[in-house]
């Protein structure tokens, strides 16, 4: 627990400069030199948003997912925007493991950035296969299997819904792989926090929340829903109060680090999550919005630390007042 | 056929609102003191603006570059969503920001005469890309279409640059009545042109394609898709291409008419 900056007087407070602020955090065996990481999906793989920002800032890049073979996506419209978000139904549209491994990382290569690959599948096999093509892989530094995607029909969300799938899809990974893996989870259930407890049984290092919440939004003027597939994931600021629920309640049942994502907007979005019990958070429907956003949370998650004498940021990890 | 001229890397510049008017029925002229951008945007390409900050609709819009004017850049929009109706409040001296030159503008190529074809609001892009041609001694015709005289757009500035310039109306209330593409099917019939560029509603963009097929002249179209991210990251603005999906707001938003494939592209719907 850090000192609560009301109950230290002021004399006593670390005279902590900007630069003095730890920013250091552990996550699944990896240390990232800040807890800022990117929402697989709305990053990339890092080269569009270099123009903006630097990666080497970054405590990781977690890519776009991948999968087996390429996916084509969904049909358009893909997106409608809501209230405080925006719901999407991509699709995991990718071009498959092999055209990931030539382009999307070899590009990486140069950068001194931990690279989390994101991994789909429509079965069990398939989340297996892709990762160990990647293993072969040495810019890959993790993984996040992703068990809780709502955009397509099989595999994604389906493995993320229920204790049984979810260990089995970990597991199997597991069995294929001594890298760091994290396994991200669908706010679509009823006990998020079962979930988490299955996967850590069967081997997780870590777990990342949420992914979308399903959601839907219809035009009154055409009757159509504004997405062609109906429903999809929504994401941003307004989800950002499930999100924390939900990272409060898979923190307090899970002895796994947990990142924790959903509608994080600034430096105190961060700080709430990880006062909730993240050890690290990403940035993800952000990005769209503020190319630099996550720059903006990093500073501001440093400002605050230096604002209320935290020396080390991962200090604030559950340390919510209660 | 395509030239390809170097592309500027896109900056997030804090813009200023030097002008903002209504200059048609439902539609708005934007003047925005923006250096950076101005210095690099070619015609067809687009800027992301972050037109509010603490409202309840979060995402960028964008917006063609319409004209170039020194170190300000020019937005005709139409007042169509929750975001246009807030950028029509701005008022001079209003900041936002704005992430730019995107995307893939007009490469006509080298060229001797150009037929620029825009219906109602996809004037837009095809501003700059007049006055560019006009410029290096391109003929210019322009055919201009919207639903009703006073939705017309960009008349004026047609006016000034292209050597000819038609009008059709849907409702006949300015120069002839009916689709624009009456008066493309005509002049494509008495003459030819090196190149043909269109912007409008996805049926006019995709009839005036074939027409441009039928008369084998090269058309490129400029296409409207939702977009979140504007950089290529989100992939929500993807287009049907022969050459599989590709990106609005990477590989466009000005495509070859050849490669687009109409039958599963879909036109954007306005939030």
């Amino acid at each position: 627990m850090p000192p609560s900056p009301r109950s230290v007087p002021e004399g006593m407070r670390p005279s902590t400069g900007a630069a003095s602020v730890d920013m250091t955090v552990q996550l699944a065996g990896l240390t990232l030199r800040s807890p800022v990481m990117t929402a697989s999906g709305t990053f990339a793989s890092g080269h569009e948003y270099a123009e903006f920002v630097e990666l080497e800032r970054l405590g990781a890049i977690v890519t776009k997912g991948v999968s087996l073979e390429p996916w084509p996506g969904n049909d358009s419209p893909r997106i409608a925007e809501t209230p405080s978000g925006m719901l999407n139904s991509i699709g995991l549209q990718n071009q498959g493991v092999e055209k990931f491994c030539e382009k999307q990382l070899a590009r990486l290569g140069g950068v001194d950035v931990p690279v989390i690959v994101n991994v789909s599948g429509h079965s069990i096999a398939e989340y297996a296969a892709v990762v160990e093509r990647l293993e072969q892989e040495p810019g890959v530094a993790g993984y996040e299997v992703n068990i809780s995607c709502p955009n397509v029909d099989e595999g994604g969300m389906a493995f993320g819904v229920g204790c049984t799938p979810a260990a089995a899809v970990t597991r199997a990974v597991r069995d294929v792989t001594s890298r760091p893996l994290i396994v991200k989870l669908s706010p679509n259930v009823t006990d998020i926090a079962e979930i988490a407890r299955a996967v850590e049984a069967e081997g997780a290092d870590a777990v990342s929340l949420i992914n979308t919440l399903l959601g839907m939004a219809i035009d009154p003027e055409t009757r159509r829903p504004r997405l062609a597939r109906v429903v999809g994931g929504l994401s941003g600021p307004a989800i950002r109060p499930v999100a924390l629920r939900m990272v409060w309640q898979v923190a307090q049942a899970v002895a796994l680090p947990v990142v924790g994502m959903g509608g994080i907007m600034t430096g105190e979005d961060a700080v709430e999550f990880m006062l909730a019990g993240a050890a690290a958070v990403a940035v993800g429907t952000a990005n769209f919005v503020d190319p630099t956003s996550t720059r903006r949370v990093t500073d501001g998650l440093r400002e605050y630390c230096v604002r209320h004498g935290v020396p080390r940021v991962r200090d604030l990890t559950g340390a919510m007042d209660q | 056929m395509r030239t390809k001229p170097e592309r500027a890397h896109p900056v997030l510049e804090r813009v200023a609102v030097v002008a903002n008017d209504r200059v048609t029925e439902g539609v708005g002229l934007l003047r925005l003191r923006a250096p950076r951008i101005a210095a690099t945007v070619h015609s067809g390409q687009f800027i992301h603006l972050r037109i509010a900050v603490g409202a309840d609709f979060i995402l960028r819009r964008p917006f063609a570059v319409h004209r170039r004017d020194g170190d300000v850049i020019e937005v005709l929009y139409r007042v169509a969503g929750r975001g246009t109706h807030d950028l029509e409040t701005k008022r001079t001296g209003q900041e936002m920001d704005a992430i730019g030159p995107l995307g893939r503008g007009w490469e006509p190529g080298e060229v001797s005469s150009a037929l620029l074809v825009a219906g109602g609001i996809g004037a837009a892009p095809l501003g700059m890309l007049a006055e560019d041609l006009a410029a290096r001694g391109v003929a210019v015709s322009v055919a201009l279409g919207a639903p009703s005289g006073e939705r017309l757009v960009a008349r004026g500035l047609f006016e000034r640059v292209a050597r000819r310039v038609g009008v059709v109306t849907e409702d006949g209330s300015e120069g002839e009545t009916g689709l624009v593409t009456l008066l493309t099917a005509r002049w494509l019939e008495q003459e030819t042109f090196d190149v043909i560029c269109a912007c409008g509603p996805e049926g006019m963009a995709r009839a005036v394609a074939e027409q441009a097929r039928f008369a084998r002249v090269p058309c490129l179209v400029s296409l409207e898709r939702l977009m979140a991210c504007g950089v290529g990251v989100c992939l929500s603005c993807v287009v049907s291409t022969t050459h599989g999906l590709k990106k609005a707001c990477k590989h466009g938003p000005v495509f070859d008419a050849e490669e687009v494939v109409w039958d599963a592209s879909e036109s954007p719907q306005r939030a």
